[in-house]
């Protein structure tokens, strides 16, 4: 390690891409590409033409003997009705992509606030470039997000909008930021990322992020 | 079949069944199931190195191709290539959350982060054989004579990455070398590779 080894230059994108798509990151460094993966569409092309370019290795793996998992798959998935909680009622609306389209922005509005009292997830979105700050509190307890919203507007027909992203990797709209103050119900846990995107007017129009990605911010515990 | 348009029309079956669980088609999934599961399976035996992880694993990828299907892009690989891209993934989000310096059973019994097996000896020769050819074999031995192209430790390493899940630090240890050297090498590996892909 001492040896006189010129500075690992930091790799562009491309190269990011590739080590993300082959698995050679750890930690942080896997987490972070991962999440820039779900929200920034164009460092998301690089790696799918990555895994295209890769595909072919899969020839490689061996089959291998799987027993019939579809029963434990469906009942993960279509649950019997009676059972489904609220949250997995939600889940179902908002994990298929191809309805989210359907689906209206919340356009989210100003809710007096009262003090959180039990534990707390934080996360802090900042965008340098449009002196844009973010701040993101959720009360487990209640079940409520609060937003605090600083700096430029959007911009004519612009919106900000806020997204969650979880272990499936699918970017959740939070709903179109345009109080400086807001309370939101919302289902979330630590780990989880939260992204701040600039979109049309009234938000997405297709259910995921296609403006540019400003901000992205882990929810850790205060 | 990327860098193949027009040369070969191959019905993309799997394709065919993302389409259908876009609209919700719960026999799709079965039907994809069905035809998929063992090559799947496959990929989370190599990665996860048991059985146990691997159909848990296997269940959660299902999960996922359902959830996920619309993103499936035809324009930008097979859909067979796109359910090992998201199983592939899913066995490294396991492999990346549990132990980092992790010791995994193969099938074989050893411990794959100590056994000294070459997985580069052990790829086929891309010389064409009296055994058929298929458009994927072909396409595969394509991408095996650019890695054999590569010094043969990086080609190696590549190897370990892909097909394993190995990280930089792993394969730091493995070939006893500093990390940022394993870093710098592979990043320079990659890149020859896309350049001998593109030729």
């Amino acid at each position: 390690m001492s040896e006189q080894t010129p500075q690992t230059p930091i790799p562009d994108d491309d190269v990011l891409a590739a080590e993300y798509v082959l698995g050679l990151l750890d930690g942080d460094d896997w987490q972070a590409a991962k999440a820039r993966c779900a929200v920034d569409g164009s460092f998301a092309q690089l790696v799918q033409a990555w895994e295209a370019r890769l595909a072919p290795l899969n020839e490689l793996y061996e089959n291998a003997d799987a027993p019939d998992l579809m029963p434990q798959i469906e009942a993960q998935l279509f649950p019997a009705p009676q059972q489904r909680s609220r949250k997995s009622w939600l889940w179902g609306l908002l994990s298929g992509t191809a309805v989210a389209a359907a689906i209206g922005v919340a356009i989210l509005v100003f809710v007096p606030a009262a003090p959180p009292t039990g534990p707390v997830l934080q996360a802090e979105l900042v965008a340098t470039d449009r002196e844009l700050v973010l701040q993101a509190r959720f009360d487990v307890a209640a079940t409520e997000l609060r937003v605090t919203l600083r700096g430029q507007d959007a911009g004519a027909d612009l919106d900000y909008e806020l997204w969650v992203i979880d272990e499936t990797e699918v970017p959740r709209s939070l709903g179109v930021v345009r109080a400086a103050e807001l309370a939101l119900p919302a289902e979330l846990a630590q780990g989880q990322v939260l992204a701040i995107s600039l979109e049309p007017a009234g938000g997405s129009p297709t259910g995921l992020p296609t403006g540019d990605v400003l901000a992205v911010a882990e929810l850790s515990e205060s | 079949m990327i860098g193949q348009k027009g040369l070969t029309i191959v019905a993309d079956d799997i394709a065919l069944l993302l389409n259908r669980i876009t609209r919700q088609d719960k026999n799709a999934l079965r039907a994809l199931y069905n035809q998929a599961a063992p090559k799947l399976m496959g990929i989370l035996m190599r990665m996860l190195g048991n059985r146990p992880d691997a159909e848990d694993a296997l269940q959660d990828v299902m999960i996922k191709i359902w959830n996920r299907a619309a993103a499936f892009d035809p324009e930008k690989g097979t859909g067979m290539g796109w359910i090992c891209a998201v199983t592939r993934n899913h066995a490294l989000d396991c492999l990346r959350a549990s132990r980092p310096a992790r010791l995994r059973t193969t099938p074989s019994g050893g411990y794959s982060a100590d056994d000294h097996d070459d997985p580069i000896a052990r790829l086929p020769d891309p010389t064409p054989g009296a055994e058929e050819q298929s458009l994927a074999r072909m396409e595969m031995l394509r991408v095996v004579a650019c890695i054999k192209e590569l010094p043969e430790d990086r080609a190696t390493a590549v190897q370990g990455a892909y097909l394993q899940g190995l990280s930089y630090q792993e394969l730091a240890s493995r070939f006893d070398v500093p990390l940022n050297t394993m870093r710098t090498w592979l990043r320079r590996a990659l890149i020859s590779l896309k350049e001998c892909l593109e030729k």
